[in-house]
């Protein structure tokens, strides 16, 4: 009998360690957000007076929370399409063997190993309107990183390219995967290219390609240095995405109250999708 | 609201097991041990200055940990940009073990002074017998409430204006504008004649919106600009200040002699080095980056950081930062911060630092010194700057506001919607305000 049961705790506690760390580090955090967000902090970032949902209360009716939510929504669809677009027409060109090989998929890995602030410098003097070389190759004058219109295309698409690296890689690997024989067939039935990149190809792909889209809906949700040197939200917060309006209030102007009401808000909105992306898995994905 | 915060650092320093750290915080001066008493001590010192200015910091630190007769070590540490830098003072102060000495921005000031942590300077410069006239008084000023200098100004610049000279002398213009509108009236001249693609690149800037409001001798926020007392509101949509500005500023935008060059000092200083703006406004301290950038290319001039309207009477306040001491209750610390900053702020160490940096020198003797001779015989354009405050006066110092980062950050975005034409000036005005007052009232309410 003692025997047994201890046979039945004992298990628990290996995971005693794990848990620790997860308290400390994961729910510990996340339970002080949803507290914090229920009150309006001092100076000190301190709980001061309790408001129930009031925070989220003024965020659902400011206008500058929607904005917030419309261009966090335009920037991630453009960034997760562009990323893995990028990573995968990348991949399936470097699937074949040709000179070379070496030095594109080192290119077009690269991005990955490039830190999003020194890509964000580097991206800040090739858009600069007067000495860039973007409007010098091009022979425009837009003043890309101040004008509303093209602001957040700007860091859509440098953080699209950034994303594209590990997208690359997984694909690849992806590709590696898939069985060549039945490429070998394929063609001996007389199917084209294009056939058999749409009927061997994507769906041999699609396990990866579910976990890739995954992982950058959530990487793009949380963007941040691009957006801070870049743009700092401006101009007209046409880049303010939730993550950075989270850093405003909560590290420049204090409010830690509403800025942990902001990231329940995303959390909520990263959750659905992720439920939503699972419920999809089970129709669209062929293992 | 002092009762409060004595009573919430009361309950925590006793979880800490500190108690003895709480009961000076009211009325009592703080206590210095003498100079003499020192050797050994090491006190840590928090700035925010990278690149160049933080060598030139590192070499000051070190010439004084090797030459100082007390046996003082300072230790140095870079705790990122301004605002990092105060946000990891607040975790620290919670737990009570911040720096000795801090280097915080002009904008912090009401926040350092509503603190509770710090020893304000005016004691120790009372303890020791320091003679303040030494200091230039209107960088004193920006920092003296009800007349005591909370904090010792360190690194201070002001805003001025930079020219094209050759720009300005093929449209054959003589007089370089002292107003915005006067701008306005020699724009179309320096685009048709003097070859110029834009007359004036203005960062979209909450420091110049602000001094635009010093330069008409208005008032920014009530209370005597938060001097008097914590200010409740801002003062700048009633006496008309903010209109004035941005009714100018929208008529040079839509005239085209201003576009929309960014937000931020730094945002029209590239155009103006590639040659492509006639003018542009910046702080002095960027004096030798741009002579830098335009490498001999035009002739850089200077001049005064416009007024609104040329019938305007006012003067500029200073921007940068100041060195606030930390109440670590250690007499010991305390004389050796002491020591430090008289160090910082003695004749040849702000000579070398202006001559490094480009921000003022703080002391009025440093212009006594050979290095800052040597640096305005080769930067005359500094002279400007150093004029432009001397005509300045103590009342021009400019407002207190607790909210100032997140006032700036409001200001520069309605800013931006009135250029961008989404709304018209008196939006605009409408808008600043009742943002701005939110925030204050906010932050009375949970900080009382």
């Amino acid at each position: 009998m003692g025997k047994k049961t201890a046979a039945k705790i004992n298990p628990y506690f290996y995971l005693v360690p794990s848990m620790l760390i997860f308290a400390v580090f994961l729910f510990y955090p996340f339970f002080k957000t949803i507290y914090l967000s229920l009150y309006k902090t001092n100076k000190m970032g301190e709980a001061k007076l309790f408001v129930g949902l009031e925070n989220y209360k003024a965020l659902l009716s400011s206008p500058s929370f929607h904005n917030s939510l419309k261009v966090t929504l335009i920037f991630v669809s453009v960034v997760v399409i562009g990323s893995m677009l990028l990573g995968l027409v990348a991949a399936v060109l470097c699937n074949k063997a040709f000179p070379g090989i070496r030095f594109f998929s080192t290119a077009y890995a690269l991005p990955m190993a490039i830190a999003s602030s020194s890509a964000a410098m580097i991206f800040q003097i090739m858009l600069h309107p007067a000495v860039g070389i973007v409007n010098k190759l091009l022979n425009l004058d837009i003043n890309w990183l101040n004008d509303p219109k093209t602001a957040l295309w700007c860091v859509a698409i440098l953080t699209a390219w950034l994303n594209s690296g590990i997208n690359f890689l997984y694909f690849s690997a992806g590709l590696g995967n898939i069985d060549e024989t039945i490429y070998e067939r394929a063609s001996v039935d007389g199917a084209s290219g294009i056939q058999q990149f749409f009927s061997l190809t994507l769906p041999g792909l699609s396990p990866i390609m579910f976990y890739t889209l995954v992982v950058n809906i959530i990487q793009a949700f949380q963007s941040f240095g691009q957006i801070k040197i870049l743009t700092e939200g401006g101009p007209n917060e046409s880049t303010n995405v939730i993550v950075y309006s989270i850093y405003r209030d909560a590290f420049f102007n204090y409010r830690f109250g509403s800025a942990a009401a902001q990231s329940v808000i995303l959390f909520l909105i990263v959750m659905v999708i992720t439920l939503i992306m699972f419920r999809m898995e089970k129709k669209g994905v062929k293992y | 609201m002092k009762k409060k915060v004595i009573a919430s650092m009361l309950a925590l320093s006793m979880i800490a097991g500190t108690s003895s750290a709480v009961f000076a915080a009211e009325n009592t001066t703080a206590e210095m041990a003498d100079a003499s008493d020192v050797d050994g001590t090491t006190i840590s010192f928090w700035h925010s200055m990278g690149g160049v200015n933080g060598e030139a910091l590192d070499t000051l630190v070190k010439q004084f940990n090797e030459e100082n007769e007390y046996g003082i070590t300072v230790d140095a540490q870079y705790q990122g940009e301004y605002d990092d830098s105060l946000n990891k003072l607040k975790s620290a102060q919670i737990g009570n073990m911040g720096a000795d000495l801090v280097q915080v921005y002009e904008i912090g000031t009401r926040f350092m002074i509503d603190s509770g942590w710090i020893v304000p300077m005016q004691e120790m410069i009372d303890g020791d017998g320091y003679d303040l006239s030494q200091i230039e008084p209107n960088l004193a000023a920006y920092y003296t409430i009800d007349n005591e200098l909370y904090s010792m100004p360190f690194n201070s610049s002001t805003p001025i204006l930079y020219y094209n000279k050759d720009m300005f002398e093929k449209a054959g213009i003589t007089e370089v504008p002292d107003s915005l509108e006067g701008i306005g009236e020699i724009g179309q001249q320096l685009l048709d004649n003097g070859g110029a693609g834009e007359a004036m690149s203005m960062g979209i800037y909450g420091w110049f919106f602000e001094q635009l409001i010093s330069k008409q001798g208005l008032e920014y926020a009530n209370n005597g600009n938060g001097r008097k007392e914590a200010a409740t509101a801002v003062a700048f949509d009633e006496n008309g200040a903010a209109k004035n500005i941005l009714t100018v500023w929208k008529d040079l935008n839509d005239k085209g002699f201003a576009p929309i060059v960014g937000k931020g000092g730094d945002a029209g200083l590239a155009d103006f080095s590639a040659g492509k703006s006639a003018i542009t406004l910046g702080s002095t301290a960027s004096l030798k980056q741009i002579l830098q950038d335009v490498n001999g290319k035009f002739e850089v001039g200077t001049a005064y950081f416009p007024k609104v309207s040329s019938s305007d009477e006012g003067g500029v306040s200073i921007g940068g930062a100041s060195l606030w001491a930390l109440d670590n209750q250690d007499p010991k610390k305390l004389r050796a911060t002491w020591e430090f900053i008289k160090f910082l702020i003695s004749p040849e160490s702000q000579a070398y630092w202006n001559a490094q940096t480009g921000y003022f020198p703080v002391t009025v003797a440093a212009q006594e010194e050979e290095t800052f001779k040597q640096n305005v015989a080769e930067y005359p354009q500094f002279q400007t700057a150093i004029d432009q405050l001397h005509d300045s006066a103590p009342e021009y110092a400019g407002a207190l506001l607790s909210v100032f980062p997140e006032a700036r950050a409001i200001v520069e975005s309605e800013i931006e919607s009135l250029l961008n034409g989404n709304e018209d000036v008196d939006a605009a005005v409408k808008n600043m305000t009742e943002s701005i007052n939110g925030a204050i009232e906010e932050y009375n309410l949970v900080n009382e």
